[in-house]
């Protein structure tokens, strides 16, 4: 089983995430933007990792979504394989219009804009760790396969723009229609409430990560390999079987891509 | 009165020359892009002053960093130079950046006068061929303009 994981100019959490696929028992390695893409063919899965590609020029991910490699992703998208874009990466997903609904841009991952009783109270970077509660059902999406719906997930950001916005109403009810919704921010016990700092980003309505159609692709802001292992988390924050959270992405795609194969 | 500042690189502009270079080697361009070059537009309303040089001055103390930026300034219409189709980018979503530029200005500084800020990117493409605002148009929904939350504008000039 071997899972590419993208590097752009300016990605940052390749090596990282690399590790976490391995950890994962999957088989791996980091695959540079200017090889063959057809290359990339070989592989079971992607995953496109965080970072600043193309040190956010113009906006963030719209340079990386322009490259040949991300034609052959969105391909491999359409044949089912499993692609995971972690902030930056989940950026460069909704630049090339594989996230939402693979028909175009038809989101944008905005300035955050933190919003407390009703007035903005800080804009911009933020770097902190968040609750995320899995909104969609058990087995809807790769990248949170063996997550039930409603379970709690503590996980980081760090990102300038993560707020998602359309222009179009109807993007983001057919998200919920179509159980697109993947993460959402929420408060420890699980709650959605719109302002922050549990919405850290201002995001519409606390949209943390979403998935395509199908399933197999998922984009989400807060970043899981950096809540992989047990000593990357806040002492107080539950493991998991030793673990942290960050784990269970990882290994959701792995569980999808042997069954995706039985 | 509106002052309209415009500000661009002395410096290499990295991010004119990575538009360039994605146009060209990514999108196909070649033959049609003949250069492209950016600069920061901030629009400041301000209600009228007896001394108006001397609050343009001030401004772009405030605004322009000399070391690294050049800067025209031009009050009410905004004046650009021929030879390059100007392509304003804005956003249409709330601008943090320029609500920030504006209580910076008035609450930190003083200007009571400033009334509203407002910013973009105008992008200078320098285009060959029949109908150049139409390329423009089509660069602009293709790469510089993300609908969900930026608006663009053609400016006609003069």
């Amino acid at each position: 089983m071997r899972i590419a994981v993208i590097q752009f100019p300016g990605t940052n959490c390749e090596h990282e995430t690399l590790v976490a696929v391995k950890e994962c028992g999957m088989d791996g390695e980091i695959f540079r933007w200017n090889r063959p893409e057809q290359e990339l063919c070989e592989f079971d899965g992607y995953v496109i990792p965080g970072g600043f590609s193309y040190q956010d020029r113009v906006r963030a991910g719209v340079i990386a979504s322009k490259e040949p490699v991300m034609a052959t992703l969105r391909e491999e998208a359409a044949n089912g394989k499993p692609i995971i874009g972690i902030c930056n990466g989940f950026q460069i997903l909704v630049e090339s219009g594989i996230l939402p609904f693979g028909d175009g841009v038809r989101l944008a991952l905005a300035q955050n804009v933190m919003i407390r009783g009703g007035e903005i109270v800080r804009r911009g970077y933020y770097c902190a760790w968040t609750m995320l509660r899995h909104d969609a059902e058990e087995r809807r999406c790769s990248g949170s396969y063996i997550l039930r719906r409603g379970e709690i997930l503590s996980i980081p950001i760090a990102h300038a723009e993560g707020n998602l916005v359309s222009s179009d109403k109807k993007v983001i009810e057919r998200l919920i229609e179509d159980d697109q919704i993947v993460f959402r921010y929420c408060s420890e016990r699980g709650d959605i409430i719109s302002e922050f700092p549990v919405n850290v980003n201002g995001s519409t309505e606390n949209i943390a990560g979403i998935c395509n159609p199908e399933g197999n692709v998922l984009g989400m802001m807060p970043h899981p390999e950096r809540a992989f292992f047990a000593w990357q988390l806040p002492w107080k924050h539950p493991r998991v079987r030793g673990y942290g959270p960050g784990r269970i992405v990882f290994e959701s795609m792995r569980r999808y891509i042997e069954e995706r194969r039985l | 009165m509106i002052i309209n500042l415009r500000v661009w690189l002395k410096i290499p502009d990295a991010e004119a020359a990575t538009v360039k270079n994605t146009l060209l080697r990514r999108m196909g361009y070649q033959g049609i892009i003949r250069d492209v070059r950016r600069e920061r537009l901030l629009s400041i309303e301000s209600d009228d002053v007896s001394d108006p040089d001397s609050l343009i001055k001030q401004l772009t103390r405030e605004l322009v960093n000399e070391n690294k930026e050049n800067f025209a300034v031009s009050v009410g219409s905004l004046e650009l130079s021929n030879g390059c189709v100007p392509v304003k980018v804005s956003l249409w979503i709330e601008d943090g950046e320029a609500i920030s530029i504006k209580d910076r200005l008035v609450k930190r500084l003083g200007l009571k006068m400033i009334r509203s800020v407002q910013r973009a990117n105008i992008w200078k493409l320098y285009i060959d061929g029949d109908d150049p605002e139409s390329v423009a148009r089509r660069i602009a929904e293709e790469l510089l303009v993300n609908p969900n939350k930026d608006r663009y504008e053609i400016i006609k000039l003069g």
